[in-house]
Order: structure tokens, then C-alpha cells, then sequence
């Protein structure tokens, strides 16, 4: 199982245009790099072997590819892009610059090569690091765990700032330089974007009863295979490298607090090997196929799951910040995390529900 | 944060003018269902009921897989009767402490787009005092009950609440609320777009005046925009409403961070166009009013005068509720 998913089959094909240095530190952060070329100034080689297993080559050398690694040549930056923090205020932004660190000699994973390792699929370009970055600003901003109220006290957004920066960096390896509330009423112009999607809305479904509500829903493009293996995936590299940081995040107290750290290693260490051992999407048991419907039942949750993670990195970021204090809040929210990555990992598990309104 | 609550009910009026009672409780899951729902003698409404909370679940950033739910409604019903739909999503969230009430709530609505968090209507025709009733012309989405924009509609709004006299026992926060819509064709008054059907002509025109003066101000927004000002309760007195308006217009537009819950201001200004906030009376019984009535998520907005004269431990005590204030003396960024 897990071979078929290093194989990586649904990867895009690598492009087929030359390396194009002259994009890095512009428009893209990291371009997939063919063997053998010398790595030009600024940039740095980041190589991902199937494992996910990730070392760098400084510029001027030249990459030397090991069977079975891919090559990356990763610009330092600095980038600047704007943040949208709140969905529903377009015209107020965050002008955020930020760069990708040299390699932390403190560190045994670097970030930044984790993500290359687990989320990109070839190119990481600016626009879709942007998007990456303000989905989870916004996710954290709507759960109350990064504050950015209106008329913002000074006080109140170095606070936010010190979240924001360690989000930055304990979710995507990158540093953030700086930030600085911005109009973007210019860019983003809210009258036409209400027009634009009073035009793409759909006929609205009448007031009668229908029956089924959410099929009034447009459908997205959800490829079960492509979501499913993607996500575990990032479940199967990233958990463990999670874990290690959580050990070393939290340095207990007292000895309640050891158990209850331990606790929380522990279920993690089962939810890694829950991973690890996923039956694969198609098949129900040995040579029997899965109905689709169930196959997308299962990508769902292999979807969910991998949201938890991402709350998961937002949580690590917010107990580095944290002092003593709010220890107490931090390993409920861990444990609501956990426990929803168990239920999603097991129902990704299940060949079918029986899902009963009295159960 | 305040303490969990285990169980909770909300009600709902059927059409026979009887109540129907819907009572939440939350255990742990234990490998159940995340929620289990009952209706005694129709096991179809009950299934609704399931399908209903579930799809209203979809609109909160916060899943918990923890807990499991039970909903139960003390009374048959029979199956054309669906506005208890919104009592039901009510119970559910009160019992996990998503919305916190303050005091006991009674619930008409009913809605095609759960997922979306829209209401669509009720069948209730006339509505009583203190019912907090579903549709486009009452509570339209389920982010309005803290005053958060719509975020699926063509037509954006959002609600700022304000004291509605000076504070004391008896005085209660009124919302305001701002619902604004592209306008097609160029205007060369904007005024002229700005209707406020609650309000006498003389308040009328202090409205328009107060969002001229803010829009200004913004540079943007003028004549772009048709809005609806709408006020909860029409038995204000005074101008330091001026704030919660100018508030819930910037977060309407798009053009303000936003709070997790309501937006309750008080002040007003001479200088809207210039951005300034000015001082109100009344602070020793507003405060009061306001610590009262606060709740998780809250964002409280005061003069930047009353800063040094707050009652004490008052930023502790909001604090300590998850609000948050700050004393302001002009709107915009920081």
C-alpha cells in the first residue's frame, strides 16, 4: 500500500519546459529542478527521497540525485503577497513579506522541506503559497485563536503579529519580515465581486420543500483517488515530524501534566500507525472493489483528517507562544484534535457506515 | 471561559399556538452517532431533525468529535410543520456552548440551505414580543445573531449593538443593522441611497449624514452602494448610537477586521468625515449595561475619553468572559 502511494502515480509529469531560474524569487518559491544543473546564487537545493526524507545543497554545487529523490530548487525570497484575514471583509488586507530561512542548524526537520515533501505537488508558485497561507490565517481567525477585532489597539496586534509569525513558521517553514494592515479596496473592489457572484449564483431553489437540501449545493471537483492519496500523503509524513515537535514543545510540570502529555504522544503514535496501515481507496477487502459512493465516503474523511492536521501544526504554533497559563486550554484543544483524527482515521478505515438517527 | 453546559432547551411555537419544547443534552460519544434525535411517535421528523443539525454544523470553524448530542422534542408534530427547524439548530448550539443566550430562547424558522447557514423563512404569521423568528425580514442568516456579514448572499449586512438609553436597570442593547447591495447605475447623490424605514424623517437624515460623513472619510463606498438601515428597537434616545452605525456600515462594505461575536459601541462624532470618535455620556451605567450583557467574542468600542475613567477591573471582567475592549478615538486601521 504504502509503495503504491510513494510511487506516486497521480503526480503530475514533471514539466517538460527547460528550468527557469529567472521565475524563482518572483513568482515562485521552489521549481521542481532537473539533475545536474550547477544551483544558481541565491538559491538552495532541497532534495526529497520516497520516504520523505529531505537534505539541502547550497548553491553553486551541483545536484546530484540518489535514486528515487526529487530535486527542488528553493529561492530565499524575500516575497511579499496580501492577505485576505477575514472572507467576509475583502477590501482589508495584510501586506505580508516573508522569507524562506536558511536551514535552523537547531532543527533535524526543516519545515519548509516537510511541506515541499508533503504538500507540493511540483511548482510552488507565490499566488498558490498566498492562498495556503491566508486559508489558515483565516481558520484561525474564525476559531478565535489569533485575534484581529475592529479598531485593532496596538497592544492587541503585536499580539496577534507574534501568533501570526509563529503560525508562519510552525506551519510552512517560512519567516515572516514583515506585516502591515492594508486597503485593498483598489485591488479587491467588494461592489463588483457581490455583482460578479450575484451572476454566477444559481437559480435559487424555491421556497417549497425539498427534499434534498444539499443537493442544491454545486458540485466541486472532488477526485476521491487524487484527495485520498494526497492527504494520507500528508498524514504519513507530516504526523511524525508533529509528534516530535509536540514532545519537545511542552516541558511538564508536574506530574499530572507528564501523564497527560504522554497520553497525547501516545494516541498520536496510534493515529501515525493507523496511517500507516490505511487499507487502500478501491478495494474492500482482498481482490473486491468498493462501491464508489463509499470511496468517496472514505476520501471525505481522509479529507477531514487532514484539515485536523492542519489544526493540529496551528495548535504546536500557539503552545510555543503560550507561557505556562493557558496550558490547561492547549491540551483540550490538543485532545479535541486528536480525538477527531482517530474518529476520521477510522471511519477512513471502515468499508461501509450503518448509521442509525437512534444510535 | 464559562462553564459547560450539559443540557439545554429551546423553544418553538407550533401552529396550533402550543409550545414545543426541544432539550439538548451532550455526553461523550463513545463510538455513537454525533447526533441522536427524537420525536415521540414520528421516527421521519426525527431523521429531519438529524439532517437539519447536521447541515448547521457545517457553517461553525470548529468540529468536535468528542461529544455526542441528543436532541429530544416533547410533543408530536405533524410533518408539514418545519419551523421548528430553527429551535432545533438553536438547542444544538446552545448545549455546546457555540451561542450562548441570554436568557431563554424561543425559535420559529425554517430553511432550505442549513450548510450555508441561511434562514429562509417561518410559517409563524403574527410574531410575538421577545420571539426570535427565521426570514429575510427578521433574522436572515445564522451569523446575524452575533452580528457576522452574510456570507453566501449577493447582498451583504452586518449588526453592531449599541445601548439603547443611558444604561441603568431598565435599558437594553438595540442592534443596528446595515444591509448594503451594489448599485448598478452611477449615482451622483449618494444619499439618496441610503433608506431607513424604522425612523422619523429628522433621525432619518442624521443617518444619512453620519454615513456620508464615515464614507467619506473611507474614500470609498459612495455611490457604489443601496442601503438598508434597520434598527432592532426604534425607542433610542440620543446620537451615541453614531458608533455601532458607523461600525456595522465598515464591516458591511467589507473594509474592517471583524470580532468572533457582537460589536457593541457607543459614541459619536461632530467629524465622522474626519474619523473621529467622540466622548458620550452616561459611562458609570453603560458600563454597567455592557458588562451585563457581554458575552465570548465580544468586542466592545468606547470613547477614547472614558479610557482613564472606567470602572474598575472592568477589562479583567470582559476579559475574563472572552470579550475584549478598546477606548477608541478614530476608526480605521490602527
Amino acid at each position: 500500500m504504502l509503495g503504491s502511494l510513494f510511487r506516486n502515480p497521480l503526480r503530475r509529469p514533471p514539466r517538460q519546459d527547460a528550468f527557469d531560474a529567472t521565475l524563482l524569487g518572483s513568482v515562485a518559491i521552489a521549481l521542481p529542478a532537473p539533475a545536474g544543473i550547477t544551483i544558481p546564487a541565491p538559491c538552495a537545493a532541497v532534495l526529497v527521497d520516497r520516504g520523505g526524507r529531505s537534505r539541502r545543497l547550497a548553491a553553486g554545487s551541483r545536484i546530484a540525485v540518489l535514486e528515487g529523490e526529487t530535486a527542488w530548487c528553493v529561492h530565499p525570497g524575500p516575497y511579499t503577497c496580501d492577505l485576505v484575514p477575514f472572507a467576509g471583509a475583502p477590501e482589508i488586507g495584510l501586506h505580508v513579506s516573508f522569507a524562506v530561512d536558511a536551514s535552523d542548524p537547531r532543527a533535524t526537520h526543516q519545515r519548509f522541506d516537510l511541506f515541499l515533501a508533503s504538500e507540493a505537488g511540483s511548482v510552488v508558485d507565490l499566488a498558490g503559497f498566498g492562498a495556503l497561507a491566508q486559508t489558515a490565517l483565516q481558520r484561525e481567525l474564525a476559531q478565535g485563536n489569533l485575534e484581529l477585532p475592529p479598531c485593532t489597539t496596538l497592544e492587541e496586534w503585536n499580539t496577534f503579529r507574534s501568533g501570526f509569525n509563529q503560525l508562519m513558521y510552525t506551519r510552512f517553514g517560512v519567516t515572516v519580515d514583515d506585516c502591515v494592515p492594508v486597503d485593498l479596496g483598489a485591488a479587491h473592489d467588494y461592489p463588483a465581486l457581490l455583482e460578479a457572484r450575484l451572476a454566477a449564483q444559481v437559480v435559487p431553489v424555491t421556497a417549497a420543500v425539498s427534499a434534498e437540501p444539499a443537493a442544491a449545493m454545486p458540485a466541486e471537483a472532488f477526485v476521491p483517488a487524487c484527495e485520498d492519496a494526497r492527504a494520507l500523503r500528508r498524514l504519513f509524513l507530516e504526523l511524525p515530524c508533529l509528534m516530535c515537535a509536540v514532545r519537545m514543545a511542552v516541558l511538564p510540570a508536574d506530574q499530572v501534566r507528564f501523564r497527560q502529555h504522554q497520553e497525547l504522544l501516545r494516541r498520536l503514535d496510534l493515529v501515525s500507525l493507523s496511517v500507516g496501515t490505511m487499507p487502500a481507496l478501491e478495494l474492500a477487502a482482498p481482490g473486491q472493489p468498493l462501491a464508489p459512493e463509499e470511496q468517496l465516503r472514505r476520501a471525505r474523511h481522509s479529507r477531514r483528517a487532514a484539515a485536523a492536521l492542519d489544526e493540529a501544526w496551528a495548535l504546536l504554533a500557539r503552545m510555543k507562544v503560550a507561557g505556562e497559563g493557558p496550558l490547561d486550554v492547549l491540551f483540550d484543544e490538543a485532545d479535541r484534535i486528536v480525538a477527531n483524527l482517530e474518529v476520521e482515521t477510522g471511519a477512513r478505515r471502515l468499508t461501509q457506515v450503518q448509521d442509525e438517527v437512534t444510535a | 471561559m464559562t462553564a459547560p453546559v450539559f443540557e439545554a432547551s429551546c423553544r418553538s411555537i407550533l401552529p396550533d399556538g402550543s409550545m414545543l419544547t426541544i432539550t439538548a443534552t451532550r455526553r461523550p460519544r463513545a463510538g455513537r452517532a454525533d447526533v441522536k434525535c427524537s420525536v415521540p411517535g414520528v421516527p421521519a421528523q426525527a431523521e429531519r431533525m438529524q439532517q437539519v443539525v447536521r447541515l448547521a454544523r457545517h457553517t461553525e470553524p470548529r468540529y468536535d468529535s468528542r461529544d455526542q448530542v441528543v436532541l429530544s422534542a416533547d410533543r408530536a408534530f405533524d410533518a408539514a410543520t418545519r419551523d421548528w427547524e430553527l429551535a432545533a439548530v438553536l438547542a444544538d448550539r446552545i448545549v455546546r456552548g457555540v451561542f450562548q443566550a441570554a436568557r431563554p430562547v424561543v425559535a420559529n424558522g425554517w430553511s432550505d440551505a442549513w450548510h450555508l447557514g441561511r434562514i429562509d423563512g417561518r410559517a409563524l404569521v403574527n410574531v410575538p414580543d421577545g420571539v426570535l423568528a427565521g426570514g429575510p425580514d427578521a433574522l436572515p442568516h445564522l451569523g446575524a445573531l452575533t452580528g457576522q456579514p452574510d456570507p453566501v448572499a449577493a447582498t451583504a449586512s452586518a449588526r453592531a449593538w449599541f445601548p439603547l438609553h443611558s444604561g441603568g436597570d431598565h435599558d437594553d442593547l438595540g442592534w443596528v443593522d446595515v444591509s448594503v447591495r451594489p448599485l448598478a447605475g452611477a449615482l451622483d447623490a449618494d444619499d439618496d441611497a441610503i433608506s431607513v424605514p424604522d425612523l422619523d424623517a429628522l433621525r432619518q437624515g442624521q443617518v444619512r449624514a453620519v454615513l456620508a460623513g464615515s464614507r467619506h472619510f473611507d474614500g470609498r463606498g459612495q455611490g457604489q452602494w443601496k442601503t438598508t438601515v434597520r434598527f432592532g428597537e426604534t425607542g433610542f434616545a440620543g446620537d451615541s448610537y453614531g458608533l455601532a452605525l458607523v461600525m456595522a456600515d465598515r464591516i458591511a462594505r467589507g473594509r474592517e477586521f471583524m470580532a468572533r461575536g457582537r460589536v457593541i459601541a457607543t459614541g459619536t462624532s461632530s467629524a465622522w468625515h474626519a474619523g473621529k470618535v467622540e466622548t458620550v455620556d452616561a459611562l458609570a451605567p453603560k458600563c454597567a449595561l455592557i458588562l451585563r450583557e457581554a458575552g465570548p467574542g465580544d468586542r466592545i468600542l468606547l470613547p477614547k475619553a472614558w479610557e482613564g475613567a472606567l470602572p474598575q477591573g472592568m477589562r479583567e471582567a470582559l476579559r475574563a468572559r472572552g470579550a475584549s475592549l478598546a477606548c477608541v478615538e478614530r476608526i480605521g486601521i490602527i
